[in-house]
């Protein structure tokens, strides 16, 4: 069942058109991945769908209702929460704050205690630093604490924007050890990601973005043998 | 010089420091939070002195009780504006977050003077004074001491221990990230405006019951506020209240040694050269 369904998403900035009638779904428990190349829309679809930048046409419907013209943090309420690219942490707060914010909606705030036991044992780094200014922890500590922040969140589905972007290798295997963790959790996923190989091995669905449009869907697998993908986006 | 009469001068400077900090934190706490310059500050402070006037000659309220609704009529007051004028061009450039509470300004001035006249005024309290050698406190600077460090502990304990203060950090801190965390940041931000504006109607409420005021005293300080916020570092609370000990000390001190009509050639000379030489304030980070 599908639990997020985008219909024919058209937005963009300005006078600027971005995103062509863009449709996909996601399904429940699924991880599903947007690749596509440098510019092709992927962050801008996610910022329509979350609110960030206005739906100029089209609809989108979270568990069955249409959530189109909601302001993000109407969504967020509901469970649609998104980790933003470049982390987007409450700088000069610290990592307990941090936590504490991602947990301020009513479906959030009741489970405050269980989650934030859950992402102390997921990421026990952060536990360790907890008094300390998000602002002050290295990079993956820093990845670490987005998703972590948007997991006090309670999420239904969650949006991940370009996780591994400036991580070292070695760090984009441990963030990788997770999204497959809370896949197997049964957490509702959207990765967004430059590393098209990675995303693809891990993700059960996949759609390739290019110009604004939806290119090819298919299982992650099949995408992976797909010959453009693996000229365009996995040099082979 | 007598080191004695200079005591005395720097504590009542400091004194009146406090309240300046306090109105300049009103200032500083709607410029960390959404970098607007609220330049209906000055006003602002001038209503907070007509609120507890009135109550008081016509109402007969004690003005310290004055003080409290005064405070609240502030902050809805601020909020009232945030949402008629600010909220609007807040995401466009600065000059229209300027122009719209510079316009806001205007209407309060010119609705305040057609009101009230310029004819100055005075709250007649007394809560008698006491006298420490050469240093004679008065009463009412005392209470208003007491109140500022009060506000200020208050505001910080809010801003640092609970939910809805730690969110005004956080839109302050990235809005678009509060906002996908699910913090309704237009609310907080109409919120945290009419903190600020409930601080200068309350700084205000204060100066009044120990200086003559008429709709126009806002004005001076509103400039204070804008030096103290320059001496403490624009956005940063705790700046503000030592920006304001800062200029209430100079207050206090250099009518000893000079005429006093140099204390504001003084102020801003001070100002233009920590805009020149340090910029992000004498304890700022940023």
């Amino acid at each position: 069942m599908a639990i997020l369904e985008v219909r024919d998403l058209s937005s963009g900035y300005g006078e600027v058109q971005i995103l062509w009638d863009l449709s996909f779904q996601l399904e429940s428990g699924r991880l599903t991945t947007l690749i596509g190349a440098n510019g092709s829309g992927k962050t801008t679809t996610l910022r329509a769908v979350m609110g960030l930048i206005r739906p100029w046409r089209g609809a989108i419907f979270f568990d069955g209702q249409d959530i189109t013209m909601l302001p993000p943090y109407r969504k967020a309420a509901m469970g649609l929460i998104m980790v933003p690219e470049g982390r987007q942490l409450f700088a000069d707060m610290t990592v307990m704050e941090n936590l504490e914010m991602g947990a301020v909606t009513g479906r959030a705030r009741p489970r405050f205690r269980q989650n934030l036991d859950r992402v102390f044992d997921l990421f026990p780094r952060l536990k360790e630093r907890r008094n300390q200014k998000a602002g002050t922890l290295s990079g993956g500590e820093q990845q670490m604490l987005a998703i972590a922040r948007a997991l006090m969140a309670e999420p239904q589905v969650l949006f991940l924007d370009e996780p591994s972007l400036g991580l070292s290798p070695l760090l984009v295997l441990n963030l990788f050890e997770v999204i497959r963790r809370l896949k197997t959790e049964g957490l509702t996923m959207l990765l967004v990601e430059q590393n098209v190989h990675l995303a693809l091995a891990i993700s059960d669905y996949a759609y390739v973005l290019s110009g604004g449009r939806i290119e090819l869907e298919g299982k992650a697998r099949d995408v992976a043998q797909d010959d453009r993908v693996r000229k365009a986006y996995l040099g082979l | 010089m007598d080191f004695r009469v200079l005591l005395a001068s720097l504590i009542d400077g400091l004194m009146l420091g406090f309240v300046y900090g306090l109105a300049a934190m009103g200032l500083t706490l709607i410029w960390g939070v959404m970098r607007v310059i609220n330049l209906a500050h000055g006003p602002i402070i001038a209503l907070g002195m007509f609120g507890v006037y009135l109550l008081f000659i016509h109402g007969g309220v004690n003005p310290y009780l004055g003080l409290l609704i005064v405070a609240f009529l502030g902050l809805l007051f601020g909020i009232l504006i945030y949402a008629l004028a600010v909220h609007r061009v807040l995401t466009a450039p600065h000059l229209s977050t300027l122009l719209a509470t510079f316009s806001v300004n205007m209407m309060i001035i010119g609705v305040g003077t057609a009101l009230f006249t310029t004819t100055p005024r005075n709250i007649d309290i007394s809560l008698g004074r006491l006298v420490f050698g050469p240093v004679v406190l008065l009463g009412t600077r005392l209470v208003a001491v007491l109140a500022a460090v009060f506000i200020t502990a208050a505001l910080y304990l809010f801003l640092y221990r609970t939910t809805l203060g730690k969110m005004v950090r956080a839109v302050a801190s990235n809005r678009a990230a509060a906002e996908l965390m699910g913090i309704p940041s237009s609310r907080v931000l109409a919120l945290s405006f009419g903190l600020g504006t409930m601080l200068a109607a309350a700084a205000g409420g204060l100066i009044a019951t120990f200086f003559p005021f008429t709709i126009l005293s806002g004005g001076t300080y509103e400039l204070k506020s804008f030096v103290i916020c320059v001496l403490g570092g624009l956005g940063n609370p705790t700046g503000a209240l030592v920006g304001g000990l800062i200029l209430g000390a100079l207050e206090g001190l250099i009518p000893t040694f000079m005429p006093v009509s140099y204390v504001p050639v003084i102020e801003f000379l001070l100002f233009v050269l920590l805009l020149l030489l340090r910029p992000q304030g004498l304890f700022g980070e940023r």
